[in-house]
């Protein structure tokens, strides 16, 4: 599927199952068109992760994704050699010689994410999680794959992906600060939590059979928990989850009773359970209610 | 592209530039391009399109978002095109002059005379941060150098070929398995690398401690120029990220670069607010987990201690472990009675002095060899 307004992209991730707000379907539909990486910031659980699953789902094409931690390296991130195939190659041999052709030949490659999206003949999207969590030495590596799109394997020779460049998104939680010459290669959005008519909808969308009020009060609900001073502020993740708890149990809107049975869907740590008690739970309960009654 | 919109950009370019944002020809031409591909009447789809091609870092957006309105709007306010969770800007660019303590009292600060046998170097070493003139000050800032170039080290998940590790360098055994039909004759090995462990340090700049910011200001420079993975943060009223700042080289322009950004040097102090901001805003993002923390400050809350105890054991949780350095307790009748000391200390592994170079070393002595923190 090709592409050709923001309008378009907008409908696209919505069939898609995908909400973005105006920014977000800006910055993806500018990365597809300037064939540039875009890198996406955010608190935890805004959908930075969705929005590449979504934009493979309207591209119908494969989503490849690298997730980064500490430690990782050519041989996790781009190919390895089949080491014990190799040896047993060179053992199955015992008559002839092996060349090292044949023995570091296409057969005996494995092939890694960053590989298999450049490797691949159709455009693919390439997600590359979290690349904060990675070391310097490889994000200076893959700034080097994503100016050029191609990479070298010394036994078996460059392989381009010039043709067909993969859309790639990259995440960051933000633990380090990025290279600049990394971010210079790449487009920039920083994903806020969305406006309570997107909440409300986007939970529709994605928690089916969820009753139409029940759904507005979590949504405003967890937009009220925002508001509060808490250690980790709910995202859409959250309120996701919370409205396929309640769909489950068969509530049809909010009580204090059930949101203290099912808050630890909504609030990961236990200071923020104890300071979402009480009055505070009530006043949200309340201010939840009358956002939806009018 | 219309001529006039380019001139437009490459102008609208110019004062991002003069906000402090990094805005090369590449990213104008990116911008340019991003515009020939949406409505320009639509308002939101130029500001997204500006926004995603023109800034690079979250902390840039407040001023990308003044420059927008300033310019595209003709309004002095900010656009209300940003909604979201972003806490006040901590770009709030109070100039205050860092050297103002230069001029005061500088006439009290005459040798002990009396320690004969020492060499001025060892003089200068025991000396008291606080009776420093501004001339002892530059010529121990070398010194400060040298001890900060310790850094504390951990374990990498990285393998390097090592002649007696304990993982096979499967790709080295192969290559060498070749000659010998298969057989691995000689044995390759990796083994883990030592790479310094995440360093991160907030320092107190608040009025009961400006006698040793100077001082402790050059030691956080030289950390900072020391290698990778050392995030520094002053403290007053509010927590400030100095990393950026403290990475010029010079130390001098680091410091007024440092000073400009903090805003309230020598305000008063709230240490438990300026943990909690740390712990929500940095903490969360997982920059104290594995961190050695490194807090300088005296304990003078003067807000609720208990809030200091609080995040503390939020911060102690996530960091490898803690250490908090106390000038005062350079002093030989210290007691930690402070209030905010007090509610902190449960929480801190190593408890140093570092009011002076002597201090300084032992401090950094503590850094290369620090373990894991105990159950507190």
């Amino acid at each position: 599927m090709s592409i050709s307004s923001i309008d378009e992209l907008e409908l696209g991730l919505a069939g898609a199952d995908y909400l973005p707000d105006r920014g977000l379907a800006t910055a993806l539909y500018l990365s597809l068109q300037l064939e540039k990486p875009l890198l996406l910031e955010g608190e935890a659980g805004v959908g930075k992760t969705e929005a590449a699953k979504a934009l493979a789902r309207i591209l119908d094409t494969r989503l490849i994704r690298l997730q980064c931690y500490e430690g990782l390296d050519v041989a996790h991130a781009v190919y390895e050699w089949n080491y014990s195939r190799q040896l047993l190659h060179i053992r199955a041999a015992q008559e002839g010689t092996v060349s090292e052709e044949e023995l570091f030949g296409p057969e005996f490659l494995i092939r890694r994410p960053l590989l298999e999206a450049i490797e691949s003949p159709e455009r693919v999207v390439l997600l590359i999680d979290e690349i904060d969590r990675a070391d310097e030495e490889f994000e200076a590596f893959l700034l080097e794959v994503l100016s050029d799109f191609q990479i070298t394997i010394p036994e078996i020779g460059t392989i381009s992906a010039a043709d067909h460049k993969p859309a790639v998104v990259l995440t960051s939680n933000r633990t380090r600060e990025l290279h600049d010459a990394l971010k210079r290669r790449c487009l920039y959005h920083w994903i806020g939590h969305p406006a309570l008519e997107r909440e409300v909808a986007i939970v529709k969308l994605r928690v089916p059979g969820v009753p139409e009020r029940l759904a507005s009060q979590a949504a405003a609900f967890v937009q009220g928990l925002r508001g509060l001073d808490l250690a980790k502020p709910p995202g859409v993740a959250e309120t996701i989850d919370w409205a396929n708890a309640l769909t489950a149990l068969g509530r049809q809107e909010l009580d204090a009773e059930v949101v203290e049975q099912t808050l630890g869907s909504v609030l990961k740590y236990h200071e923020d359970v104890l300071a979402v008690r009480d009055e505070t739970l009530q006043g949200l309960l309340q201010e939840a209610r009358a956002a939806t009654s009018s | 592209m219309a001529d006039a919109v380019a001139t437009h950009v490459v102008t609208f370019g110019r004062v991002l530039r003069e906000a402090g944002l990094e805005v090369g020809p590449g990213r104008l031409a990116d911008a340019l391009t991003g515009l020939d591909l949406v409505e320009l009447s639509r308002r939101d789809d130029v500001y997204w399109t500006l926004r995603q091609t023109l800034v690079s870092r979250w902390e840039d957006l407040d001023a990308f978002d003044a420059a927008f309105a300033a310019w595209f709007l003709r309004a002095p306010t900010a656009p209300v095109f940003r909604q979201g969770t972003e806490t006040a800007s901590l770009r709030l660019l109070r100039r205050t002059s860092a050297t103002k303590r230069d001029e005061g009292d500088g006439g009290n600060a005459q040798e002990d005379q009396t320690s004969l046998g020492y060499s001025p170097d060892e003089l200068l070493r025991r000396r008291d941060f606080a009776d420093m003139t501004p001339d002892e000050l530059e010529n121990v800032s070398r010194l400060i150098f040298e001890i900060a170039s310790g850094r504390p080290q951990r374990k990498s998940r990285r393998l390097r070929p090592h002649h007696r590790g304990h993982d096979l360098d499967m790709r080295r055994l192969v290559r060498a398995s070749l000659a010998t039909g298969g057989e691995a004759v000689e044995r390759a090995f990796r083994s883990r690398v030592h790479v310094p462990r995440k360093l991160v340090v907030l320092c107190d700049v608040s009025g009961s401690m400006e006698a040793y910011s100077r001082a402790l200001v050059l030691f956080l420079h030289a950390l900072v120029r020391s290698g990778r993975g050392v995030e520094t943060f002053a403290f007053g009223t509010r927590l400030t990220r100095l990393t950026r700042e403290l990475i010029i080289r010079d130390p001098e322009g680091a410091l007024s670069a440092a000073a400009e950004r903090v805003g309230d040097w020598s305000g008063g102090t709230r240490i438990g607010y300026s943990l909690k901001t740390f712990n929500d805003d940095w903490g969360r993002r997982a920059l104290a987990r594995g961190a050695v923390v490194v807090i300088v400050s005296d304990g003078w809350e003067r807000e609720d201690a208990a809030v200091v105890g609080h995040e503390m054991a939020r911060l102690a949780r996530q960091a490898y472990a803690v250490v908090w350095v106390n000038p005062l307790k350079g002093h030989p009748d210290y007691q930690p009675l402070a209030g905010g000391m007090r509610a902190a200390l449960p929480y801190v592994d190593r408890f140093l002095s570092g009011h002076n170079l002597a201090s300084l070393e032992e401090l950094s002595e503590v850094l290369i060899g620090i373990e894991r923190r105990h159950a507190a």
